[in-house]
């Protein structure tokens, strides 16, 4: 009897997004402008990687190199192991990309065609490539539009095409800068349910965003990345970004009423690091509630403290979790400098990140 | 199946490898892809017609009448039209082509087609041929209209090699105007400048008016960069068979060989210089800023 | 800071002290000082755009290689059909091409300040609804290049006396004629440049040719490369209702006095209609006030309806390559 064969295992994966000292350097005068120092990131394929930043951070100069739009001065990137310095074809052919406030295209084209004329740059034949418009066109929510010229569109009208236009190739990676620029709550949601529906279609898709706006990265992200001046401050999920500014739990307890040493008693049980009385609620006199601020060492302790409070006869009539937000986490970071060494940086799995 | 769920590929490592057919379809849907937005708008915005068609056609005649006001041969008259249709090609090359890398940049086009897979040199076909609409149009009209107007006689005996002559003018145009594309994609604001340049300074060194060789060695030297100057000479000589040109004229056959020789060397220096300098546009980071 | 007295009492705090208050006053402008100011603005931002080359060789490579080309072009054909034995003709021509170079210019600038700015710049909307009256302010813009064309223009003329034969006599040149027609004629032209900026604001981005399309036909029929007598009598009446044909004959006049008509001569329209073989120079001033007047009137009604018309249908702000 033949011995099976060992099967040989099948080379790991490679990240969807690595760099390795990247650094960009702009060339202007007077004086040269380091748009990138020192970038190592490594974003897994399957991610929904952000990076969050202000103006001139070097976002958009990052997803340019990383789009084989820009070269970089020094160091290293690769998309799924596609160098983007010498095999920029291969990354063309499975990755697009969308911006912000982008007004390409031509006026004169009908939403339709211009969407059209996009999907023949990626190789669709001539059928399936209007089959695919008119199927995108309707799931971006822009029947009613197909027809109408590209130059009439409002700007949520237009960056929904944008969108259509970058999942014309179904790409195996997709970059989206700033993707909600300029565009209004209800459109900007859209734009995020949009894409978020189309990462969620098939496993293995990447998207990597990058933004300032907080909520935006909380909301999609798997982990973010927070640069600013060039080099990445902070990398990890949204909850461990958090933790780096406040690593209690804080809840916000409103009772009906607290004995006298209610508090000392809650704060000498096991896991509770701080209580501190919270200000009224500004409620109807007759209905006067007394409000505490719990910092607990983590959730769990929650239980212990709802128990201890039904000991003390208190009820509870209202409980509220309250949480740093990344805009905090961002002021964190970013208001105490590059020289200080505590702005070193937590691991998320799979990443790293360039020291300050 | 949902719409987002589409042409999948077992990995990305499948999905970037295309086979050379791919790479060809690609090219070719993109030239198609481009000229679609020139040849529609041509039909959706007319002013062209009155423009590009009837103006220049007036402006031919002004050449025709300055033969006229000094009793020129007839042949002449008819030098002049053939030069006054062959220009509508030239200004395509230089206005709808060379130029136009700067404007797609301008528009924020560029890094869009930079980053999709297909050639860029597919794109900047896809615009002269969607242009060539207009150019054709206006080369017929002037051709037809002023050879009826002020009585134009060709006398063609070698009807196959003219024709070839014109289509190779075409293609060593064409592969000039994609050599210039990436030079202007380069240059930046100067692109639009040198488009200027390239106009009556490129019709007096190429004869568009009278016989090339009169120009001696600058005729000499027309004829052996400028597709232009060579075409039209050669069609000059095809056209009116029994015109006089002067001494020293290379025959239709030499110059045929000539646009054989520049189509190719232009369209082959066109791609090296395009993948060059688009390099040197992404080390510099001039494929994305405009205003420049 | 002044308060108005008729306020209604609601908006008192407008004129608060405090706050620093709404001046009513400032919304009255300043007549001609804005004009001015504007019109100044406008050229030096038109002349930095067109002088801004990185290259200054190829800039004035680029200003004076087309006006001298042009000249060239005829020059030669000239000398092909008569051996050169024709000098009044060839400063015919000469001077023909180099005023032709300012026309050009003149008729482009304020189209394509349109489409520049429509188009690249994305700034006409924000031009236009700044204090600064639109007009004035493309005229500015437009005066740039023409400045350009002009110094073109003088190259031209400076090769052509210098390499080309054309007899220019300082002593020779009639300054007060040559004074008058050339207000007069670049009135014209800029009056010819807003009717091309009014097409232009109707139309797309590839209209960059038409202010050249137009100059071509005009070439036609304006006595600048050869007498109108050549024409069709038709295409004659047009040349002699077209004010560019009456500033190049007053300048030829005045520059290179004896050169031939390019209105006048044996069989033509005007030696036929009025038994003179070319108008004198207080005709040629008079015609040329009256045609120029003419196109004028007519750019200034054609732009105010294009401009009306581009507002009502949002063209001031699209974008329209193809």
């Amino acid at each position: 009897m033949a011995v099976p064969a060992t099967p040989t295992p099948s080379p790991p994966a490679p990240p969807a997004i690595e760099t390795r000292g990247l650094r960009r350097i702009y060339k202007v005068k007077p004086t040269p402008v380091i748009a990138l120092e020192h970038i190592d990131l490594e974003v897994a394929p399957g991610e929904f990687f952000g990076l969050l930043g202000p103006n001139g951070a070097g976002k958009t100069t990052l997803i340019k190199i990383l789009t084989t739009l820009l070269l970089p001065s020094e160091g290293t990137a690769r998309i799924f192991g596609f160098d983007v310095s010498r095999e920029e074809k291969q990354i063309r052919r499975i990755m697009n990309m969308v911006a912000g406030g982008e007004q390409s295209g031509y006026g004169i084209l009908t939403v339709r065609e211009q969407l059209w004329m996009f999907s023949q740059f990626y190789g669709l034949s001539r059928s399936d490539g209007w089959r695919r418009v008119d199927d995108l066109v309707d799931a971006v929510g822009m029947g009613a539009e197909r027809e109408q010229r590209v130059s009439t569109l409002s700007t949520g009208q237009r960056q929904k095409m944008n969108i259509a236009r970058g999942l014309l190739n179904d790409p195996w990676i997709l970059f989206l800068d700033e993707p909600t620029l300029g565009l209004d709550v209800a459109a900007a949601r859209q734009v995020r349910e949009l894409v978020s529906a189309w990462k969620a279609a098939v496993l293995g898709r990447t998207v990597l965003l990058t933004t300032h706006y907080m909520a935006e990265a909380d909301e999609l992200c798997d982990r973010i990345a927070i640069v600013d001046h060039g080099r990445i401050l902070a990398i990890g999920t949204p909850e461990e970004l958090k933790r780096r500014v406040q690593r209690e739990s804080i809840f916000r307890v409103e009772l009906d009423h607290l004995d006298a040493g209610g508090a000392a008693a809650l704060a000498l049980l096991p896991g509770v690091v701080s209580v501190a009385p919270a200000a009224a609620d500004g409620g109807p006199v007759d209905r006067q509630t007394v409000g505490l601020n719990l910092a607990l060492a983590q959730d769990g302790i929650l239980a212990s403290v709802v128990g201890a409070l039904g000991d003390l006869g208190s009820h509870i009539v209202a409980l509220r979790k309250s949480e740093p937000s990344l805009e905090d986490v961002f002021v964190e970071l970013v208001g105490r400098g590059f020289d200080d060494p505590d702005a070193a940086v937590t691991s998320g799995p799979g990443g790293t990140a360039g020291a300050a | 199946m949902s719409v987002y769920e589409f042409r999948r590929t077992v990995s990305p490592q499948a999905a970037a490898a295309w086979t050379p057919r791919q790479v060809l379809l690609t090219n070719l849907r993109a030239v198609g892809g481009r000229a679609y937005p020139r040849v529609h708008g041509l039909f959706r915005e007319k002013s062209w017609v009155f423009f590009e068609v009837l103006l220049p056609f007036l402006s031919t005649s002004t050449f025709v009448f300055v033969y006229r006001a000094l009793r020129a041969p007839p042949e002449y008259i008819g030098f002049v039209v053939l030069g006054g249709a062959m220009t509508a090609f030239w200004l395509n090359v230089i206005w709808m082509m060379a130029s136009q890398l700067w404007w797609e940049k301008s528009q924020g086009n560029l890094e869009l087609y930079f980053a999709a897979p297909m050639s860029i040199m597919s794109v900047l076909f896809g615009m002269a041929l969607g242009g060539m609409v207009m150019s054709s149009t206006r080369a017929v009209i002037v051709l037809a209209v002023a050879s009826l107007l002020y009585e134009v006689r060709f006398a063609i005996d070698q009807w196959l090699l003219l024709l070839t002559v014109f289509f190779l003018t075409l293609a060593a145009l064409y592969g000039l105007g994609m050599m210039l594309a990436s030079l202007f994609l380069v240059w930046g604001r100067e692109a639009f400048q040198m488009s200027q340049l390239f106009t009556e300074p490129v019709y007096f060194v190429s004869g568009l008016n009278f016989p090339v060789a009169r120009l001696g060695l600058l005729g000499a030297l027309a004829l052996a960069t400028i597709p232009l100057a060579v075409g039209l000479d050669a069609m000059r000589q095809l056209a009116f068979i029994g015109a006089n040109f002067p001494i020293g004229t290379p025959t239709p056959e030499v110059e045929a060989l000539i646009l054989v020789v520049m189509t190719v060397v232009f369209l082959a220096a066109a791609r090296w210089m395009l993948r060059t300098l688009e390099r040197r546009a992404r080390r510099e980071g001039r494929l994305s800023v405009r205003w420049q | 800071m002044s308060e108005s007295t008729d306020e209604p009492k609601g908006l008192v705090g407008l004129g608060s002290p405090d706050w620093g208050g709404f001046d009513r006053a400032r919304t009255r402008g300043r007549g001609v000082r804005d004009v001015w100011g504007s019109f100044r603005t406008a050229a030096l931002i038109g002349w930095q755009m067109e002088a801004n080359w990185t290259d200054p060789v190829l800039f004035f490579i680029y200003s004076v290689a087309k006006p001298v080309s042009g000249a060239l072009i005829l020059v030669v054909m000239l000398d092909i059909i008569s051996g050169g034995a024709d000098p009044g003709y060839r400063a015919f021509v000469v001077v023909g091409t180099a005023l032709w170079a300012v026309v050009l210019a003149g008729i482009s600038g304020l189209a394509w300040s349109i489409l520049d700015d429509r188009e690249r710049y994305r700034m006409l909307k924000y031009v236009y609804v700044c204090p600064s009256d639109f007009r004035v302010v493309l005229l500015g813009r437009g005066v740039a290049r023409l400045a350009v064309g002009a110094a073109g223009g003088v190259i031209t003329l400076a090769v052509g006396v210098l390499a080309l034969g054309v007899p220019l006599d300082p002593a020779a040149i009639e300054p007060g004629l040559l004074t008058l027609v050339m207000i007069l004629g670049l009135a014209a032209i800029v009056a010819i440049a807003v009717l091309i900026a009014a097409i232009c604001l109707q139309t797309r981005q590839e209209s960059w040719s038409y202010p050249d399309a137009v100059g071509g036909a005009l070439l036609l029929v304006s006595g600048v490369v050869f007498p109108l007598s050549v024409l069709p009598l038709p295409l004659q009446a047009i040349g002699l209702i077209t004010p560019l044909t009456w500033w190049v004959e007053g300048v030829r006049r005045a520059l290179v006095p004896g050169t031939p008509s390019s209105i006048g001569g044996a069989g033509s329209l005007w030696a036929t209609t009025t038994g003179s073989l070319a108008p004198d120079a207080p005709t040629i001033v008079v015609a040329l006030l009256a045609t120029g007047a003419l196109v004028t009137l007519g750019a200034t009604g054609i732009f105010r309806l294009s401009e009306g018309r581009a507002r009502d249908r949002g063209l001031l702000d699209q974008t329209t390559g193809s």
